[in-house]
């Protein structure tokens, strides 16, 4: 199981985190990964200056920017899940 | 039993007048509350002087204590004869009551007051009296928690007349349709804007009157202590939480700093839900022993702008609002539940925050305009800066 944990505090609000978290909780269904990654939410991390969305995958730190979400899939949790 | 004294009221424009011929007044010095509804004769401008002279001058001499008699003299004396009709007239219902719910209510001319007691509408038991001439109804009040004294002007009844309906709907059909759209625990400004929004449904949404509807209720009081943002003094933290947490009433936090910092102190953990239910307001948190966990700076945004309608006094919408996002569920708590509001604000700054429209100053805007609201809704409010 991979834990996916996105930041929906006000900085990352503001950044877009509810299209971050639609575009995953979309792309985890479309891809059947529904058994192997568990999506949460957490309030503030404290990392509101990084450039994206902070995102921690597993506790490993990602700042994802909305257009960048389906990449971030690919690259980061469908690697991890294999 | 502490109890409360809670007013609200909602007001129809003729259709085409941009001045409201009602008009309501109210004055509250804690222990006594004095609520006066006034309908001017005519409509537009006229009506509306003569109403604020009569809400004006009875709210002003009842609640100083001048007995009924003198306070209708002076407004006999005072208002401008109009030129039509030769006539100085406006009409009024007054309420004065205390605390305990003992008081007075007198009426001239508007329609009858409605008691609801137990949830079912009814009638005072009001006693006729002769003032200079003219018929004034006078009840002694003796009300229990979660009553409510309904007064309204005549666009209430005759709502529909000539449109929907062939009279308008009569005094028992407006009391019907409050029976079957009460619900307990409901709000005086609630109730008001119930029986506004039927007669504007009445009226297709164009009054042909001036329509007024104003409520007091007596209610028990419900305290709400709201923290939002970690104080200054970092190391103090458990200080500032624990008097935060220790006082009576329900508990919120707004923030994710703060709501992480309550959570460390009660040993628990902050679970962020997922769920949007509106795409502007992020979404809760759960901290156990904490009633409502919402962020910070965006949800009080949405909330201040949900406070200036449910202040509008022409604003129709339901009053209790069925949204799961966190301002709605704020708003409900605050506006429909709470009689005494209790504010912790947090300055500690959020470096990472300054610049961006979610920075220090602007959460501190918030809750000033957001107290100056709670205010204007009759709440007692307290703020302490941390």
């Amino acid at each position: 199981m991979v834990k996916v944990t996105v930041c929906i505090g006000s900085s990352c609000h503001l950044k877009g985190s509810r299209q971050v978290v639609e575009e995953l909780q979309y792309l985890i269904n479309k891809n059947d990964l529904g058994e192997s990654v568990d999506l949460g939410g957490t309030f503030c991390m404290g990392r509101c200056g990084e450039n994206g969305v902070s995102v921690t995958v597993d506790g490993d730190y990602y700042a994802v920017k909305p257009e960048s979400v389906l990449d971030f899939f690919n690259d980061v949790i469908v690697k991890k899940v294999k | 039993m502490e109890l409360f004294l809670e007013t609200g009221f909602t007001s129809l424009n003729k259709k085409g007048e941009e001045l409201c011929g009602d008009k309501v007044e109210q004055f509250s010095d804690g222990e006594t509350t004095t609520l006066v509804l006034a309908d001017g004769l005519g409509s537009g401008v006229k009506a509306n002087i003569l109403a604020t002279l009569t809400s004006k001058i009875l709210c002003t001499m009842v609640s100083n204590g001048v007995g009924i008699e003198e306070c209708i003299e002076t407004v006999v004396q005072t208002l401008p004869v109009c030129k039509v009709r030769q006539v100085a007239y406006a009409t009024f219902s007054v309420v004065h009551i205390n605390r305990e719910g003992k008081g007075w209510l007198f009426e001239f001319d508007n329609p009858e007051a409605i008691y609801i007691h137990n949830g079912k509408c009814g009638n005072f038991d009001r006693k006729e009296y002769n003032i200079l001439g003219k018929k004034v109804y006078a009840t002694r009040l003796s009300l229990s928690p979660d009553d409510y004294i309904v007064l309204m002007s005549d666009g209430v009844i005759h709502a529909g007349i000539g449109m929907l309906l062939n009279f308008g709907w009569l005094r028992d059909d407006v009391m019907e349709h409050l029976d079957k759209n009460f619900f307990e625990g409901m709000t005086a400004r609630g109730v008001a804007c119930l029986l506004a929004g039927a007669c504007n449904d009445l009226y297709v949404g164009e009054p042909g009157d001036d329509t007024t509807v104003a409520a007091l209720r007596i209610r028990k009081v419900s305290k709400v202590r709201l923290m939002v943002g970690p104080p200054v003094e970092r190391d103090r933290d458990d200080f500032y939480i624990s008097r935060f947490l220790e006082g009576e009433g329900k508990k919120i936090v707004c923030g994710g700093t703060s709501s992480q910092i309550v959570a460390r102190h009660l040993g628990e953990k902050v679970s962020a839900s997922f769920e949007f239910p509106d795409k502007d307001v992020p979404p809760i948190g759960y901290i156990k022993g904490i009633d409502l966990t919402t962020e910070g700076v965006l949800t009080l945004r949405k909330l201040l702008e949900l406070s200036e309608a449910y202040l509008s006094s022409s604003d129709l919408t339901p009053k209790r609002s069925k949204k799961r996002d966190g301002a709605s569920l704020l708003a409900n708590m605050l506006f429909e539940e709470a009689t005494h509001v209790t504010f912790f604000v947090g300055q500690s700054i959020n470096a990472a925050h300054q610049g961006l429209p979610i920075d220090i100053t602007m959460k501190l805007k918030l809750v000033e305009s957001l107290t100056d609201n709670l205010r204007k809704m009759g709440k007692v409010v307290e703020v302490n800066y941390d």
